[in-house]
């Protein structure tokens, strides 16, 4: 009876991530903030770390945190088709559980990239883990497996020999799982109780690393997704296309959603304002100057921050795209740029951390942090802390 | 939902009658996870199945393991998962998990490889000798993982040994690489020890092509056409290539040892084009064979006619192995013919057009009584043949 009423309990729990969590790529809804408060400013490799805990192999994808728990992904093997999802206690770094799962698609990728570069999603009640094999877990908190699908075994003509990297977000009990490559392209809603296809949306054949964002819009949840074609929303409910915009073409960086405006990294930065039926007229600016490569740009306290493949830095003013600063610090950026308590951190692939004032139209450095490992996916903010993944570790920054 | 539960329940009969060790419930748990289909179909009853295969605990391990197809790797993977979180079980409950059963099954080489490599790598957490006592038996092994430690092994050991023996024992671990960066690694010991070895063999790159082209692929729709060279039986044929222009075959060959063609040098540099390369293999006997290619263009690959395996993806690099053509060669002559679709796209890292294409086992190993009959004379000669002076050269 008891195993009953704890049924029906998790039953009508709704299924939401928690207020303060980092529960998908680049924090809530893809914007890279957060609201945390007294967020760590200095840290090394002897100092300011809270908890540090190895892991089994690289990844490039980011760690997510939902209810208490770090979930990271990491491949490994000659072959690179070793898939791994760990889960963390996020207050002790204690390893709760880890599961493994042998790729079935192609392992073939750049070699900056791997086949845990998808970041998972996660909520209270579990997390989703696609990998750039296309395999796709879904593994409840305690790491009880819910689902388990082989997309290529679905679909065998998925290929993408750069790698793949789009990572998966949820609306409510639906997953959307992004698609694109050069076979079979698609995006698909697949509920989060049994995997199964609820939608399924055919796509452009191309390659794509793009990760959809997600509004509401008039009672409607839409998905946007940018790709070789321009961006296109689709209806959450049914995947329906409701609008697109030719202009929003994407390939690597995600655009960054900031109420009706959003900022699109196509030839720098480009912001749009959205009303419920797309896109409005021109852009109201376009700044060249705001270069992103592989990271994503981010809407922090009225200003737009990039960085690139070659170390620059830049930021502009949200409102006129005006270029405040454009500087360059050592190193190259894979991962993008977060920010939190009126701090921006920008990450190198060596693992330096550059700590910007946010509220400053000058290039101010609070903070050069140092971990001396590689870093490539973006790091989250939760429960007042930064979690950073290494090709090595899990690390806990702050108190 | 009746018709379901009545195949899993027909499964599950035709599994307990090959498993003697697992109970109704296990048996039960185990049909509806291998029933699992495309597109998560059967998920709603796997997921259960799951929840009480991990509740029977260390019992359920080796059923698990049994339940393994090296054919259903959805399954596997659920069954992979299953079994990580049985033996977190049985390491919270203090208990030890079956080292002897463990070690029976991994060495046991009638079982699926991915399972005796699950069961080794469990085995082998338990019992710290299980490595030096059983990777040496595994150098010849399916499993790739089995045999890439096995080599490891065996190469340690020999260069600690070390002596007169060592050139011999380098030799015969060589035979049994299977990895590039092992059969690299073996090549540089053995050149070191003065011995030169053709990698080009061991891969069984085919490094003598008759080719022809270019046919027109105007948008892509090449890929899709079947032209004539797809069904040809030999290289006496000619053809109305793009343009109306008449195409004859071309012999060629290599001296790479990756048996790398590059067609912008062969048949000149074409946009929008499609060309074939046709190799005549012999086989002493029915012989079953991958053929496997990289290139960085779109490849379809025949085998005696019969399209084997495909892939429409251009210049996203070109590694090795990246399309596999699983396939049966006939006893005496057989013909391969491997298309290579060239697109239109102008970016400087976007005009290669070439191909390496081996002819191996399904390990990845030469095959036996396997031979290649060239165009030119009739002559044949082993897969992966580069001329001694060419061979030469390179150690220079």
């Amino acid at each position: 009876m008891s195993r009953f009423i704890a049924c029906v309990l998790i039953a009508i729990t709704p299924v939401l991530a928690i207020a303060g969590d980092w529960s998908q790529f680049k924090g809530p809804n893809g914007s890279g903030v957060s609201t945390d408060k007294n967020l760590p400013t200095e840290w090394s490799k002897d100092k300011g770390i809270k908890w540090k805990t190895p892991l089994p192999a690289r990844g490039v994808s980011s760690p997510v945190v939902a209810a208490n728990k770090v979930y990271i992904t990491c491949s490994s093997g000659v072959r690179d088709d070793r898939l791994h999802v760990l889960c963390f206690d996020a207050t002790t770094g204690k390893q709760l559980w880890h599961r493994q799962l042998q790729g079935t698609g192609g392992t073939a990728c750049h070699p900056k990239t791997c086949m845990a570069s998808n970041t998972p999603v996660a909520d209270e009640t579990g997390v989703y883990a696609l990998f750039a094999t296309a395999d796709l877990a879904a593994f409840d908190a305690d790491g009880t497996l819910r689902w388990y699908r082989s997309l290529v075994g679905d679909y065998p003509t998925i290929t993408n020999q750069v790698g793949m990297a789009s990572s998966p977000v949820l609306v409510k009990d639906r997953l959307i799982v992004p698609m694109d490559n050069a076979g079979e392209s698609f995006i698909a809603a697949v509920d989060t109780k049994y995997g199964k296809n609820l939608w399924k949306v055919e796509r452009p054949r191309d390659i794509n690393w793009v990760t959809p964002l997600v509004r509401e819009v008039q009672g409607k949840t839409e998905v946007l997704f940018s790709g070789a074609n321009g961006l296109i929303a689709y209806d959450a409910a049914n995947g329906d296309k409701r609008w697109s915009y030719k202009s929003g073409v994407g390939s690597i960086p995600t655009a960054a959603l900031d109420g009706d405006a959003l900022y699109l990294p196509v030839a720098g930065v480009s912001k749009v304002k959205l009303s419920e039926s797309g896109v409005v007229g021109e852009p109201e600016w376009k700044t060249a100057g705001l270069q992103n490569g592989m990271s994503s740009p981010l809407v922090y306290g009225g200003r737009v921050y990039a960085a690139n493949g070659q170390g620059f830095i830049s930021c502009g003013d949200a409102k006129t795209g005006k270029q405040l600063y454009k500087e360059r610090v050592k190193g190259a950026f894979s991962a993008s740029p977060i920010a939190g308590d009126g701090k921006v951190y920008c990450f190198t692939e060596t693992g330096i951390c550059t700590v910007l004032k946010a509220d400053s139209d000058e290039f101010e450095i609070l903070a050069t942090n140092d971990l001396g490992e590689e870093i490539m996916g973006t790091p989250a903010i939760a429960n007042g802390l930064i979690f950073i993944r290494t090709d090595k570790a899990v690390y806990a920054i702050g108190k | 939902m009746q018709v379901r539960f009545c195949m899993i329940a027909v499964f599950g009969m035709a599994f307990l009658a090959v498993s003697t060790q697992a109970d109704e419930e296990t048996t039960r748990a185990l049909a509806a996870i291998k029933s699992i289909s495309r597109e998560g179909k059967g998920n709603e009853d796997a997921g259960p199945a799951w929840k009480s295969l991990v509740s029977k605990g260390g019992e359920a391990l080796i059923p698990a393991l049994e339940a393994f197809e090296d054919s259903n790797p959805t399954a596997a993977n659920w069954l992979r998962t299953a079994i990580a979180a049985i033996c977190d079980g049985e390491k919270v409950a203090g208990r030890k998990l079956p080292v002897d059963k463990l070690e029976a099954f991994a060495t046991n080489t009638k079982n699926p490889a991915s399972a005796r490599s699950v069961a080794f790598e469990l085995l082998a957490s338990q019992d710290a000798t299980a490595k030096g006592r059983l990777l040496p038996g595994f150098i010849n092994d399916k499993s790739a993982d089995l045999r890439r430690q096995a080599i490891e092994l065996q190469v340690e050991k020999a260069e600690k040994a070390g002596g007169p023996d060592l050139k011999n024992e380098l030799q015969k671990i060589y035979t049994y690489t299977r990895d590039k960066d092992q059969i690299e690694l073996l090549a540089k010991k053995l050149a070191d020890l003065g011995v030169q070895v053709n990698v080009a063999e061991q891969f069984g790159f085919v490094t003598h092509f008759a080719l022809i082209g270019p046919f027109d692929s105007t948008e892509g729709k090449g890929f899709a056409k079947n032209y004539p060279p797809e069904t040809a039986k030999d290289t006496s044929a000619a053809f109305q290539g793009k343009a109306d222009a008449k195409v004859i075959w071309k012999l060629c060959e290599t001296t790479d040892k990756y048996g790398e063609f590059d067609l912008n040098k062969l048949l000149d540099k074409h946009k929008d084009a499609v060309a074939y390369a046709l190799a005549v293999i012999v086989a002493e006997k029915e012989t079953p064979c991958d053929i496997r290619v990289g290139s960085p263009n779109s490849v379809q690959i025949f085998l005696n006619g019969k399209k084997l395996a495909e892939r429409e993806e251009y210049h996203h690099g070109s590694p090795l192995d990246a399309n596999i053509g699983k396939g049966t060669l006939a006893k005496g002559e057989n013909v391969i013919v491997l298309k290579v679709c060239q697109n239109n796209q102008t970016e400087p890292w976007a005009q290669t057009w070439g191909f390496q294409l081996r002819v191996c086992d399904a390990t990845g190993g030469p095959l036996s009584g396997i031979m290649q009959k060239l165009a030119e004379n009739g002559k044949q000669i082993k897969l992966g043949y580069i001329p001694e002076s060419a061979l030469s050269k390179e150690k220079k």
